[in-house]
């Protein structure tokens, strides 16, 4: 990842155990950059655009995003870094979730989704397929975002 | 409530034809009595006429006399005065007509002593005057005052006998005419009343059947009113259904997601747990190779058995709710599926459906026939391919041992709806459970074969959902024979 900057990554997840066991197998990656949770879509938000340690106005980041989360729907909150105008409508968004369905799913690539992953839930796949997301976080290059003004 | 006005109505109804018909034949036998009435008076008038006639015979025979009689007066006379030339031959003739004349009376009042007696008397007296008006022209010498007044006496006798007879006749028919004038009263009267019992009859009927037509109106409006209510709860109670339907299908959807997350956890750190246990078992080895009192023979069955038991316990118990999720989630998302009919070959699609399982067919050696006389029908594709796919990979699952399988599937058009059966000889289905196999997560008989209880609930799903049904006919090792039954035509949800 860039070396300048350490890029953070922003994972909204309720359920805790997920959130456990995606850390841990992104660590097993050997990807070691600062990950936040949050467990809802409110504080997450708050994080992202106006935490002054928050991407919006401190450096890259990537956010992993559950669908399903207690307060707002994930696609509310890829709509909003996604929105016109955004800081972060440039941050790469992964979506992690345990929805399959059709409709969701294009309708996350039509808000500018970058990767739609259903979460396996065999946990073997399941592991495997963060793994290969740690793999794919350790190539990715993620663009500057603009000074906030 | 319903069954009351029903048999009112039935009665009512009843009671209208009764009427109708009373009137009805009311009517035809008032016409046969005028037309009976009318056939007798005539028959009367002719007899009237008839008698009538005889009368006036009788009349003219009876002037008849009268003239004769003046005949033979002339003849004498014109003897008397010398013009025997003339009145000579002239004299027998009107005594000859005399004579015809009486008879001529007596044939025609054969019926009628009075006249009878009548005539008796007349031949008689009429005898007697002959005799004496040929004596008076024989010998000129008795022209007596005494003969001539014998003469006269018995003429005037004569001429007062026929008098009476025509006085008698003049009577009779003056009393026929009477009669006659009766007779015709009486068949005006009857004619009279016959007709205002008609208009009677009419008027009765007419207004029998408008108060009936009248109330047909009335319940053919109440029915009209009552089907269009019946439209609206139809119409009604379909919207509940669907409203009621996708709220199952969402709920379903909605819990089957939500059990996902927790069971990400429960298999995830089962998977920790059980690499947790390699480094431990590892520890117990290294440390039982160095000194094996230090390790307690509990520590030992915890390490090596207990918690790999427990482990695996917890793997299936998640890997089989795993499945039924899926399960739930394919039912719920097939139902929210958009069913899309279009027009289908049935035959081609049962092949279709053999060819996908040909693998598995040829493998157990099963012998699968499709009929070539199924009927097409429009639908949606993939519902019907998957109700066949799983009725026939049941067929195939559950063969009975020891026997080679045959499976047939059929279908033909009946009143507007195509009734398709897959047919199978193998293990059959226990009656009792008929119903139960198609319940989700249900199965039935000997739990021999790989299944999570789906397939027929999800077919019976599908067939519901493509306006049809599903049953099956079986008992114990004879077999199976699902029907499915489902409109020619698919109509959409909206129009259903």
């Amino acid at each position: 990842m860039n070396a300048e900057q350490a890029v953070n990554i922003v994972m909204i997840e309720d359920d805790e155990g997920h959130a456990r066991l995606i850390e841990k197998n992104i660590r097993r990656a050997g990807i070691s950059n600062p990950i936040h949770h949050f467990v809802d879509g409110t504080s997450g938000l708050r994080f992202l655009f106006e935490a002054p340690e928050g991407p919006a106005h401190n450096g890259p980041a990537l956010v992993l995003l559950d669908l399903n989360l207690p307060d707002m729907s994930g696609t509310d909150i890829l709509s909003r870094i996604k929105a016109e105008g955004s800081a972060l409508r440039r941050a790469p968004v992964v979506v992690l979730t345990t929805t399959d369905d059709k409709i969701e799913i294009q309708r996350c690539y039509d808000l500018g989704c970058n990767v739609y992953i259903t979460k396996p839930v065999n946990y073997e796949n399941f592991a495997a397929a963060i793994r290969q997301l740690g793999l794919f976080l350790s190539v990715i290059q993620v663009p500057d975002l603009e000074e906030p003004k | 409530m319903m069954a009351a006005p029903q048999t009112d109505e039935r009665q009512a109804e009843r009671r209208f034809a009764r009427t109708v018909l009373l009137l009805i034949m009311l009517g035809f036998g008032l016409v046969s009595l005028a037309g009976l009435s009318a056939f007798a008076v005539m028959m009367r008038g002719e007899e009237q006429t008839e008698l009538v006639d005889h009368t006036y015979q009788v009349e003219r025979q009876v002037i008849g006399i009268r003239l004769a009689l003046e005949q033979m007066r002339s003849a004498r006379r014109g003897f008397a005065l010398g013009l025997r030339y003339d009145s000579g031959a002239a004299y027998p003739e009107a005594v000859s007509t005399l004579f015809a004349r009486i008879d001529g009376v007596r044939r025609l009042t054969r019926d009628n002593p009075v006249q009878q007696r009548n005539v008796e008397r007349i031949e008689r007296m009429a005898g007697t005057l002959d005799l004496l008006f040929r004596r008076s022209m024989e010998s000129s010498e008795i022209r007596a005052e005494r003969a001539e007044r014998e003469r006269q006496r018995l003429a005037g006798q004569v001429e007062g006998v026929a008098s009476a007879m025509l006085a008698e006749e003049r009577g009779l028919l003056t009393k026929r005419s009477d009669a006659r004038a009766d007779s015709m009263m009486l068949f005006y009267i009857v004619l009279g009343f016959t007709g205002v019992l008609l208009v009677l009859v009419g008027l009765g009927s007419i207004a029998v059947i408008r108060r009936y037509t009248s109330e047909l109106k009335g319940s053919r409006e109440e029915l009209r009113r009552l089907a269009d209510t019946l439209e609206d709860a139809v119409a009604e109670r379909t919207t509940d259904l669907q409203r009621a339907n996708e709220e199952i299908q969402r709920f379903a959807y909605i819990v089957s997601h939500d059990l996902r997350s927790p069971l990400v956890n429960v298999m995830g750190f089962t998977a920790e747990l059980e690499a947790a246990i390699a480094p431990l078992q590892a520890l117990v080895d290294t440390v039982e190779a160095r000194d094996a009192g230090l390790v307690d023979p509990d520590v030992r069955l915890a390490v090596r058995e207990d918690l790999p038991e427990a482990v695996g316990f917890i793997r299936t118990s998640t890997q089989k709710m795993d499945r039924l999720i899926n399960a739930i989630l394919r039912l719920s998302r097939e139902g929210r599926r958009s069913i899309t009919p279009e027009p289908l070959d049935l035959g081609a699609i049962a092949r279709s459906v053999v060819d996908a399982l040909r693998h598995r067919i040829d493998e157990l050696g099963v012998t699968v026939t499709v009929s070539d006389r199924l009927p097409d029908l429009v639908s949606d594709r993939l519902g019907i391919e998957q109700i066949l796919s799983n009725l026939v990979e049941n067929a195939v699952k559950y063969l009975k041992a020891g026997r080679p399988g045959e499976i047939r599937i059929t279908g033909r058009i009946e009143h507007g709806r195509v009734i398709i059966q897959v047919a199978d000889n193998g293990r059959g289905i226990n009656p009792r459970d008929h119903e139960r196999v198609f319940d989700l997560f249900r199965r039935s008989g000997e739990q021999d074969q790989p299944g999570e209880g789906i397939g027929l609930a999800h077919v019976r799903a599908l067939a519901y959902r493509l306006q049809g049904t599903i049953s099956v006919e079986s008992e114990l090792d004879k077999g199976a024979t699902f029907t499915i039954n489902l409109p020619a035509g698919y109509v959409g949800e909206g129009s259903a």
